[in-house]
């Protein structure tokens, strides 16, 4: 086994990669021993007092010379003794550990004793230094070059222009460029700027900050209630937009509510620590809630503006950095005096009344739909009439009184319990022999009607039973739980359920009056909930009852199927099944299955002449089942919807941030328990991070300590989190982690030189990311030979352009863009882009229902998409999950994603778009491209697409239909499509197109 | 094959950042990496071939000791199921029908605010019990199909866990942390030990249908793979026409003119790659094609027309149905037959804060006969012995009735002190009982287990020690059993 190799692939794993490039220099205690000590160490022998071993602490040099280091003196160190040790008792760190140290550490170890075992701090928490840049040269490229230098490499040459554009537009505004962008003559840097002024530039910033600042639109615990804070999203993208100076957008955050006459948007800002998830679970006790979000604030500025791991020190002091818990909850004492009482949904104190300046656009959009589909809808209803007549007159040759809609049911009976059922020539069927407390009946019949829209069920009492009532329990009452409807085939061994869609019945008690609890309303029978059902005790009389179901679809069986009705007796008390009943089912649609009595049909039968009530109900009837018509009106329902919804959001209330008149104490929780206090505690920062003391600490204190000189991490952090999303990973790997546990930043000395120029800019967002990509380490080409890859497999010495695959929102925006579709609306209440039917509904048995927006709104941006915490959006693929502050970047590569943009509407719908919008163009290929990858194809890229459209073309042309098929979904006109099988192929081509990696690709 | 080292390599130096540096190297030398792992039947090519797609065979360093148990099918009972109507009995409760629950046994336990302000009064249970099969495990009548193979069962008893309302203890229950954001269980065992089929992902989630809306809704953090790469997450298989989201191609676009557009997507990203030399095209091509492949191996595995009449007629009228637990236990056995690592079902609505006479009878209904059939057919089918079953839910039910505890309206509020939980098959010992509760069904008299101890068994059945299955994030190394000291449970292994 060769060492040498196995160093170097260890090396090249992580960020031990720069003991590599240094090999021959002496170890530096913060670079090369201090992350070993803290790794291997620290967790019993750092910090943290409780958990402290031997009473030995390794982590202050004070202590650790005085009991195990001899400075000079390695072999006097019992310390290396026990590092060097055989003996499973005494070696270090313990084998239960399985944290070994290896032979390359031990030596490091052994030679910074021998150096006098020199200490220092933490690099993070030493001030950031801003060296000298020789005049002329570009900062960034400045210190990429010495690296660059010292590994003997060199910078890659320029990306081309059109990738370089695309890059940098994906980077500012999280779009591609436009046509007419690439067409322009403008040059890069006069792009940049174009870019950092454009609107969408806040929207792409946004994004980020809503990830990281666990933004949704919904609670996430339980019943998971909507919430109405998307105003504070807006008000993100409006200060990106001002470029508002981030220390300004920190205390705005954190304490707008205190500013002297605090402005609404001022409060509204505030909502950013009211973004935690809430939990309004029935059993649970508010005030431990109340804790649990006191705690995410703290460990949300933690890790976003500190970098740090605050969450650790919950339970106990930091095991790594020297950080103590008295310290978090000095740190959650600030939070700990918000007016709130735990409580989630509407109930979830303070809020902030708010009049969203954004809303009158997205009234105006709904509107004008609206406005668009009522003459569709009324020329639709008109346009029926002549349909109708002749509907009408049909009817009324083949009706005559006596007339039935319903048709009985006749077939074989089957009951669970052993009850006999017998059926009568009338179709009556009765019930004798065993009596069980509970039972389920099962009618399995024929159906001669064409199809099935509604089932009857008439209950009827019988001298026989009980008080000549419904049954032959004590009481004589019948108390039916639930109705099942199924298909069953011959043959097969499944059966396909039918979904049902309401149901009536003629008598519903009065549940309260006759201590019924849940059980009386019919609607009961169809929720599969044995704990409500319909019963007709308490009616005035003993008389014969009906109810109808509707079912959801008119429902039509083959030939070798039949219909399987369940009745189902299974309620808490039982001894209520039914006696005597008869099932009967009818083909029509409209009033005849929207409640009980004499059907529209029953009563023409009847009719001497057809008066205006009964016309209406007939046409009601009609229109029920007319196809063309039920489209339009569908449309305008959903239109109306959308506006009825756009309306609501006039007035909205947002949680944010205000301070009780008294405040609350604060103390250590014990453990992290939320009532286990502790020690009393007064807010306060981190010692070792910067001082922050005084009375009568506020908020606005803790932000300005945040974003203070002498804070050495918020600006390290920021400008950490602008190179990610310029370059897809941070200088500092560890986004999340700038402790002793995170990695060192790849170039420390351009990490500190940016954050020194972020604090004396003034904070200035735009400025530092025109820096970035001004630079021309940014814009290299991402191409990579296999010599640099092997070495640098992860672009840690940046000779390459950084390509990495677009964060999956970005890529719905960009195929929107692409497909001409997209709406370039600002802000507004959140819309719904398309997703399978049913996510939400699986998770929550029905109870939420997503409609995808209508018209424009269905074209917005990713950012505005409606997010539900439990059930995320199914189109977007690794992203912060938004339960809890996140800045790691996740990026995998797997089937389902490429599923989901082979297959998911978003994609399909932009598709058809780009083909109709390209189709008819001279070069409708080269457009394409173009409009996808921002480039034209070369020949042999051309070739390609024109095999894959030619295959298309020869199947849509043999096939129409399935070109047809292909194109009629989402809100696509193929109706007004020439040349469907054209439009069809090029669909083909245009999707192809967006799968594409370089499509995906940030190159 | 050069373009195939730096595929692998850079996939996985990309997902090693939990993995000791040492064992990655170690691994890479000795050539384990690469020659599949014979204890879970992968071969030298499905090693090589599988980097980098959901065929991809684990971490290199496990199993840690032979497996005894290759795969885990986890009937997850959502809402908290009563022990004391189930598998608990205390037939001497009815001489406190009625009583206060004495202080000496609540100790200050903690409820609900449901039951906060209520006398905490004694509801003996209603049901008869039976000692059943050679080893004479109790279980309730409203659970009679399971009496038949209650020989293959393992109760425990002294389950117990810290967290006494739903969203935080089924948070608890599955990924080791009240909070959200931990990987679940499924989640480290698919990253542990990788899948053994290259056409289904390793970790299948399965929902009943239900009508009703259920009051603990299930978050998809159950199934999530938290910090950890979101390929580990489970896949929901859904009832409906797409039984994977976005499996099914669009009408109109048939299956060969799928195949001709993905083969010039193919050539196009093959370019592409020669292009930029960057090997993460050569794996967004693989993908691809996965995909494709899963589009005929997922409607394959969902379909259930070949499965004999017998089949239904063990698993019940339900299993019928598609979309229901019992049709769902029928999909768990042949996800278990395709080699898929861990697969779990979730069954809502056993929180039964009132009458339990029809709504736990009703849940009984739901998943009696499919449960015990699942146990039939695995056993039948020689897999139950490398095949771990486990079911129960996030906690059990308090002694004391909620609301009028003689009314046929009570129920039982959430207690976290002590439930029943039962595992099968997989290297534990069938027909046993361990641990036991007080008198009362309050507190562990006997054996405890914490959720965390039943994490670290599973684990241990898989052949991983939970201490060693870690992952970096944050700066701290986690695994699934969290930092407080948790046991494999020994007495219950084979």
């Amino acid at each position: 086994m060769n060492v040498r190799y196995l160093v170097a692939i260890a090396t090249a794993c992580s960020f031990a990669f720069q003991s590599l490039l240094f090999a021959e220099e002496p170890p530096r205690f913060s670079r090369d021993i201090l992350p070993l000590l803290s790794d291997r160490c620290f967790a019993c022998h750092g910090p943290d007092e409780q958990h402290r071993q031997a009473d030995l602490r390794l982590d202050l040099r004070q202590d650790a010379v005085a009991q195990a280091i001899r400075p000079g003196k390695p072999d006097e160190s019992e310390f290396l003794r026990r590092v060097l040790s055989t003996d499973p008792d005494e070696v270090m760190p313990p084998p239960t550990h399985h944290k070994p140290l290896t032979a390359d550490e031990i030596t490091k170890l052994t030679q910074w004793i021998e150096a006098g075992a020199p200490w220092g701090q933490h690099w993070a928490f030493e001030p950031p230094v801003k060296n000298l840049v020789p005049p002329g040269r570009h900062p960034v490229d400045f210190f990429v070059q010495a690296r660059l230098d010292a590994e003997g490499r060199t910078f890659s040459e320029s990306a081309p222009e059109h990738t370089l554009l695309r890059r940098v537009s994906f980077d500012l505004t999280g779009l591609p460029p436009t046509v007419e962008e690439l067409h322009s003559d403008l040059t890069y840097e006069a792009h940049a700027d174009r870019l950092l002024r454009s609107p969408h530039f806040g929207e792409r910033m946004a994004m980020w900050w809503l990830d990281l600042a666990r933004y949704s639109d919904t609670d996430g615990f339980q019943a998971d209630a909507n919430r109405e804070n998307w105003p504070w999203r807006d008000w993100v993208i409006d200060a990106f937009n001002a470029n508002m100076p981030f220390d300004q957008f920190t205390q705005l955050q954190f304490a707008g509510d205190l500013m002297p006459q605090a402005t609404a948007e001022q409060i509204l800002a505030t909502c950013f620590h009211r973004n935690h998830m809430t939990n309004g679970e029935g059993g649970r006790d508010p005030e431990e809630s109340r804790v649990d979000y006191v705690l995410d604030r703290v460990n949300t500025m933690g890790t976003a503006f500190l970098g740090l791991t605050l969450s650790c020190c919950q339970c106990h002091s930091h095991k790594f950095d020297p950080i103590t818990q008295a310290e978090y909850y000095g740190l959650a004492a600030f939070f700990n005096s918000i007016d709130e009482d735990g409580k989630a949904g509407k109930a979830a104190k303070p809020y902030l009344n708010y009049q969203s300046m954004y809303v009158d656009r997205a009234v105006e959009e709904a509107q004008q739909l609206v406005d668009q589909r009522r003459p569709i809808e009324a020329s639709a209803r008109a346009a029926a009439q002549g349909p109708f007549n002749r509907w009408l007159e049909a009817r009324g040759s083949e009706i005559t009184s006596p007339y039935s809609s319903w048709q009985t049911l006749y077939g074989t009976l089957e009951s669970s319990e052993g009850t006999v059922l017998t059926q009568q020539s009338d179709g009556t069927v009765q019930a004798s022999g065993p009596h069980p407390n509970q039972d389920d009946y099962r009618l399995l019949a024929p159906i001669a009607l064409p199809r099935v829209t509604g089932v009857r069920l008439e209950v009827l009492p019988h001298p026989a039973h009980t008080n000549g009532a419904f049954g032959r329990g004590k009481s004589g009452q019948f108390l039916l739980t639930d109705v099942k409807i199924q298909v069953t085939r011959q043959g097969s061994s499944q059966v396909r359920d039918v979904a049902l869609h309401d149901a009536f019945a003629d008598y519903v008690p009065d549940s309260k009056k006759e201590k019924l609890g849940a059980y009386g309303d019919i609607k009961g029978v169809l929720d599969d909930d044995p704990r409500n059902g319909w019963t007709t005790q308490g009616a005035p009389r003993v008389e014969p009852h009906v109810a109808v179901i509707a079912l959801a679809e008119p429902l039509e069986l083959a030939d070798d199927e039949r219909l399987l009705i369940e009745l189902q007796h299974r309620s808490t008390k039982g001894d209520a099944n039914l006696g005597r009943f008869r099932l009967s089912v009818t083909d029509q649609r409209g009033p005849a299955i929207t409640g009980v009595g004499p059907t529209p049909l029953e009563q023409f039968a009847e009719a001497e002449a057809v008066d205006r009530e009964l016309r209406s109900k007939l046409f009601a009837q009609f229109l029920a089942d007319y196809d063309v018509y039920q489209a339009a009106r569908q449309d305008l329902d959903r239109a109306e919807a959308q506006l009825k919804e756009a309306r609501s959001a006039e007035q909205v209330n947002v949680m944010v941030l205000a301070e009780k008149p008294v405040p609350r104490e604060t103390f250590v929780l014990q453990r992290g328990v939320w009532d286990d206090h502790g020690q009393a505690v007064q807010r306060g920062g981190l010692a070792a991070i910067a001082p922050l003391e005084g009375d009568q600490l506020t908020r606005l204190d803790l932000a300005r300590w945040l974003t203070s000189d002498e804070n050495p991490l918020t600006a390290r952090v920021l400008v950490n989190h602008l190179w990610q999303l310029c370059f897809g990973a941070g200088l500092v790997r560890t986004v999340d982690d700038f402790g002793l546990q995170g990695e060192q930043p790849t170039h420390p000395e351009l990490l500190d030189w940016l954050a020194v120029e972020c604090m004396e800019s003034g904070w200035d967002v735009k400025h530092l990311l025109k820096l970035i990509v001004t630079s021309r380490t940014y814009q290299q080409s991402s191409r990579v030979d296999e010599g640099l890859l092997a070495t640098d497999p992860e672009n840690r010495l940046l000779a390459r352009g950084a390509r990495f695959r677009l964060p999956a929102w970005m890529l719905r925006d960009a195929a929107l863009r692409a497909s001409g579709l997209f709406n370039p609306a600002l802000g507004g209440p959140p819309v719904r882009p398309y997703q399978p039917s049913g996510v939400w509904k699986e998770n929550f048995m029905g109870r939420f229902k997503y409609i995808p927006s209508d018209g424009a709104a269905q074209y917005r941006r990713t950012l505005y998409a409606f997010w539900r915490r439990s059930v995320a959006p199914t189109f977007l693929f690794d992203s912060a999950q938004r339960r809890s502050c996140e800045v790691r970047v996740l990026r995998t590569n797997t089937p389902l994603q490429a599923l989901t943009i082979l297959n998911d509407e978003n994609y399909l719908e932009a598709a058809r778009a780009l083909a109709k919008d390209t189709m008819n163009k001279p070069q409708p290929l080269q457009e394409m491209s173009l409009r996808v990858l921002s480039r034209v194809a070369d020949a042999e890229e051309l070739a390609v697409m024109n095999r894959v459209l030619d295959l298309a073309l020869t199947h849509y042309d043999e096939q129409p239909q399935d070109a047809i098929n292909f194109l009629t979904r989402g809100q696509t006109d193929v109706a007004g499509a020439e040349a469907p099988t054209k439009f069809a192929a090029y669909t083909v081509v245009a999707s192809m197109l967006l799968n594409l990696d370089e499509a995906l690709t940030h190159e | 094959m050069n373009e195939l080292v730096q595929e692998t390599r850079r996939y996985f130096l990309g997902r090693c950042t939990g993995l000791s540096l040492g064992a990655i190297a170690l691994a890479e030398l000795t050539g384990n990496m690469f020659t599949g792992n014979p204890l879970l039947g992968g071969n030298a090519s499905a090693g090589v071939d599988g980097a980098g797609e959901p065929g991809f065979q684990g971490i290199p360093s496990l199993p840690h000791f032979l497996p005894q148990a290759k795969r885990v099918i986890f009937l997850t009972q959502s809402g908290g199921p009563s022990q004391i109507e189930l598998f608990d009995e205390k037939p001497d409760l009815i001489k406190w029908a009625g009583l206060e629950l004495p202080e000496s046994v609540r100790q200050g336990q903690r409820l609900t605010t449901m039951t906060a302000n209520q006398k905490q009064l004694i509801m003996p249970t209603r049901v008869k019990f039976a000692r059943c099969g050679q080893s004479g495990a109790t279980i309730g009548q409203w659970l009679p199909y399971l009496r038949d193979v209650a020989d293959d069962l393992c109760f425990i008893k002294s389950m117990h866990t810290d967290q006494i309302n739903h969203a935080p203890a089924m948070t608890q229950f599955l990924t080791g942390n009240q909070l959200p954001g931990r990987p679940s269980m499924g989640a480290w065992v698919s990253y542990g030990l990788g899948s053994e089929n290259q056409d289904l992902p390793e970790h299948v989630v399965m929902i009943s249908k239900m009508q009703r809306p259920s009051d603990q809704p299930l978050y998809d953090h159950y199934w999530g793979s938290g910090f950890l790469p979101s390929r580990y997450q489970g896949v929901k298989l859904r009832s409906a026409q797409d039984p994977v989201l976005y499996l099914r191609d669009p009408d109109g676009l048939p299956r060969q003119l799928r195949r001709q557009m993905l083969d010039g997507l193919a050539d196009l990203n093959q370019r592409r790659g020669e292009e930029t030399g960057d090997p993460e095209i050569t794996t967004r091509i693989r993908q691809y094609e996965m995909a494709y492949r899963m589009q005929t191996s997922i409607p394959e595995l969902t379909d259930l027309r070949d499965e004999p009449e017998e089949v239904f007629e063990l698993y019940g009228a339900e299993s019928r149905r598609p979309g229901t637990y019992a049709a769902n236990c029928i999909l768990a056995r042949r996800l278990a037959e395709r080699g898929v690592r861990f697969i779990q079902l979730f069954h809502p609505d056993w929180d039964h804060h009132s009458r339990l006479t029809s709504w736990c009878t009703a849940r009984c209904r739901d998943t009696d006969q499919p449960t015990a059939a699942l146990i039939k057919d695995l056993k039948r089918r020689g897999m139950l012995d490398d095949t771990l079953v486990i079911w129960g839910g996030e906690f059990g039910r308090g002694v004391a009735g909620q609301g009028q505890w003689d009314s046929p309206e009570a129920g039982r509020d959430h207690h976290p002190r002590c439930f029943t939980m039962w595992l099968a098959g997989g290297g534990v010992r069938p027909g046993m009982t361990w641990g036991a509760t007080d008198d009362f069904s309050y507190n562990v008299a006997e054996n405890p287990v914490h959720v965390r101890d039943l994490h670290a068994t599973v684990l241990h059945l898989l052949g991983i020690d939970h201490q060693r299955l870690t992952y970096r994030f944050q700066g701290l190394d986690f695994r699934l059993t969290g930092v407080e000291p948790a046991s494999v449970v020994q007495s219950i292994l084979k």
